[in-house]
């Protein structure tokens, strides 16, 4: 390569980058509407699980699993057509927004981004990645390195949106079982 | 034992003053904040604390007399947000255990660095960084690499972990490109070693720990750098479809040259240029990743005609290139046992001007004053078969097994063992 080094400045100028770090990218009302257009309206709840419940749910996944959640249900003419659940997970070292949809039958929709805030890692808001996670569903593994496929260079922000999406599909499915979210 | 959030709210309300002008997140946590193990820790609003480490055991296997155990290296990072768009981050490393003048151990600072957001479509980092080369340099947590100790290519011909002091610019354009460009310090052959008694290193731990490689000795680690000449590059990596990625990088500047004495000609002044390929697919439980990486540096041969017989001359080039496979065998919420296999050549001297090469004794030398210590002097160039298995506790701790096989210096074949982790 020849000439001065910062000859090769204007290069990344002209390119048309996409990258932000501390970004909002989507509220929580927007994500809704986006995973479940369908919905006419959402009903914010709070529910608890029951803790012989909760401590299955984390044996089964290896996972940690919160008490109690905060579920936006998707209404359309008085019936639930799905459950919307917006959560944070760490990327390498900062939070990661996300939202997962689940709808009636518990097949999952494509997660949505709402917030990133480090400089790398970025690449799990390509529709490509989230959009793997369409029509999973409790069963399915939810893994990176399984039927999930990684980002190589965005491995830790891969694999920790993986496993809160699991653990969303799995707690919205344990309170559909449960009658309390209907 | 406390959360990491509830430990956050505990120091907070601790230290009322620690955090007197929190600033905003970007947005609030819609659920009760969780602890999840392994992951890093933000322990104020804006602090994280994060770290790895990695211990080996190597025991050669025609030599099993230089069987070491070494806490490699154990590494912790220092971030702080300042505002949304104004991150710092830092590593601090102790290599090998003990870091004093007697003994062999460093301690030494990796990452030190501001990401500032200029704009939505462009981040700058300012400080010193790690360059964008290859798999590993951005990404060498034990978790991230089969293998207990990091592959030759890219330790030796890339190095690991590589970083300069500079400005970068980097981002992601159109769908799944992302891009990185920057000036940094450049290379160093002031203090070159062309020669030494005794070989520079005996087995393949030595040979990583030894940092023989062209740009591993001369890159300079912003340590009082010559900062006379400066290096531009450029990278640029596609990763738009699940699970592939494929990539390259390519860096060239000017180097301070070997002195030599006044009466001895010495035109031009060394270039070095470095250039790499990688790819990688990953769909499920499938790894592949092929790497090349080549390199050239100008104007060595009067440094090299100026030191005749030597048994390091620089090199006008070294290339390197890898091919992996990998596959998780076993998965399950907690465990994952991942084989693998990978065949490497090296050639930290690929051709050589005003010089034809090494001249290294033939048949066993002393390798220190003890009587019977004695062993070859290393090639430095080989092919290496490398077959092993990563077995991961979690996610964020591995337990590695590994045995390498040599084609050249055949004395370094071993058995390798390692615990890593990161968080």
């Amino acid at each position: 390569m020849a000439g001065r080094p910062w000859s090769l400045l204007p290069v990344a100028v002209l390119a048309a980058p996409g990258v932000a770090f501390a970004v909002d990218y989507l509220t929580g009302d927007q994500a809704q509407a986006g995973l479940f257009p369908e919905a006419d309206h959402f009903e914010v709840r709070n529910f608890a699980l029951e803790e012989t419940e909760r401590m299955a749910i984390q044996k089964r996944l290896g996972l940690q699993v919160r008490p109690k959640w905060v579920v936006r249900v998707a209404m359309r003419g008085g019936t639930m057509v799905g459950a919307v659940v917006v959560d944070d997970v760490i990327g390498k070292f900062d939070r990661i927004t996300f939202a997962a949809g689940v709808g009636l039958e518990g097949a999952v929709r494509p997660v949505e981004i709402l917030s990133y805030r480090e400089s790398h890692g970025q690449e799990v808001r390509q529709d490509s990645w989230r959009n793997q996670f369409a029509g999973k569903t409790e069963t399915s593994p939810l893994r990176v390195g399984d039927d999930l496929a990684n980002i190589s260079g965005a491995t830790l922000s891969c694999t920790h949106v993986a496993d809160g999406v699991r653990r969303i599909v799995a707690v919205v499915a344990s309170l559909k079982r449960s009658g309390a979210l209907k | 034992m406390l959360s990491r959030f509830s430990l956050a709210a505990a120091l907070v309300s601790a230290l009322p003053g620690a955090a007197a002008e929190p600033v905003p997140a970007s947005s609030p946590a819609e659920q009760t904040p969780i602890a999840e193990a392994g992951h890093a820790s933000p322990v104020f609003e804006n602090l994280n604390i994060w770290g790895y480490g990695e211990i080996y055991y190597a025991r050669p296997s025609k030599d099993e007399g230089r069987t070491v155990a070494d806490m490699r290296r154990a590494v912790f990072g220092l971030g702080y947000r300042f505002s949304p768009r104004v991150v710092f981050n830092s590593e601090w490393e102790v290599e090998h255990a003990i870091a004093s003048a007697s003994d062999a151990g460093e301690f030494e600072i990796e990452q030190f660095y501001v990401d500032f957001e200029a704009a939505d479509s462009l981040t700058v980092t300012a400080g010193l960084f790690l360059m964008p080369f290859g798999f590993i340099n951005e990404h060498h947590e034990p978790p991230q690499f089969y293998g207990v100790q990091r592959n030759f290519v890219e330790t030796l011909i890339i190095p690991s972990t590589w970083r300069e002091g500079g400005i970068n610019l980097h981002g992601n354009a159109g769908p799944g490109f992302g891009w990185s460009i920057g000036v940094v310090t450049g290379n160093n052959f002031k203090d070159w070693q062309f020669g030494s008694v005794t070989p520079p290193y005996v087995t393949a731990f030595d040979l990583e720990a030894a940092e023989p490689g062209p740009l591993q000795s001369t890159h300079q680690e912003l340590q009082i750098a010559d900062a006379s000449h400066l290096s531009g590059y450029v990278a640029l990596n596609y990763h738009g479809i699940p699970g592939l990625l494929i990539g390259g990088a390519v860096i060239s500047g000017n180097a301070t040259k070997v002195p030599l004495p006044a009466d001895v000609p010495n035109p031009g002044q060394p270039r070095v240029s470095l250039w790499e390929g990688h790819a990688r697919w990953t769909p499920g439980r499938l790894d592949l990743s092929v790497l090349y990486a080549g390199g050239h540096i100008s104007n060595t041969a009067a440094a090299n005609a100026a030191n005749p017989d030597a048994t390091n001359p620089i090199p006008a080039s070294f290339n390197g290139f890898y091919a992996q496979a990998a596959y998780s065998v076993y998965q399950d919420a907690t465990f994952r046992l991942t084989p693998f296999l990978r065949w490497e050549t090296y050639r930290m001297g690929s051709s050589y001007e005003g010089t034809s090469g090494p001249v290294v004794p033939a048949g066993p030398v002393a390798v220190s004053d003890t009587p019977g210590d004695v062993s070859f002097w290393p090639q430095n160039n080989d092919q290496v078969w490398t077959v092993g298995a990563n077995f991961y506790i979690t996610p964020q701790v591995v337990v590695k097994a590994d045995y390498q096989r040599f084609a050249n210096n055949t004395n370094f074949d071993r058995l390798d063992l390692g615990l890593g982790l990161a968080f």
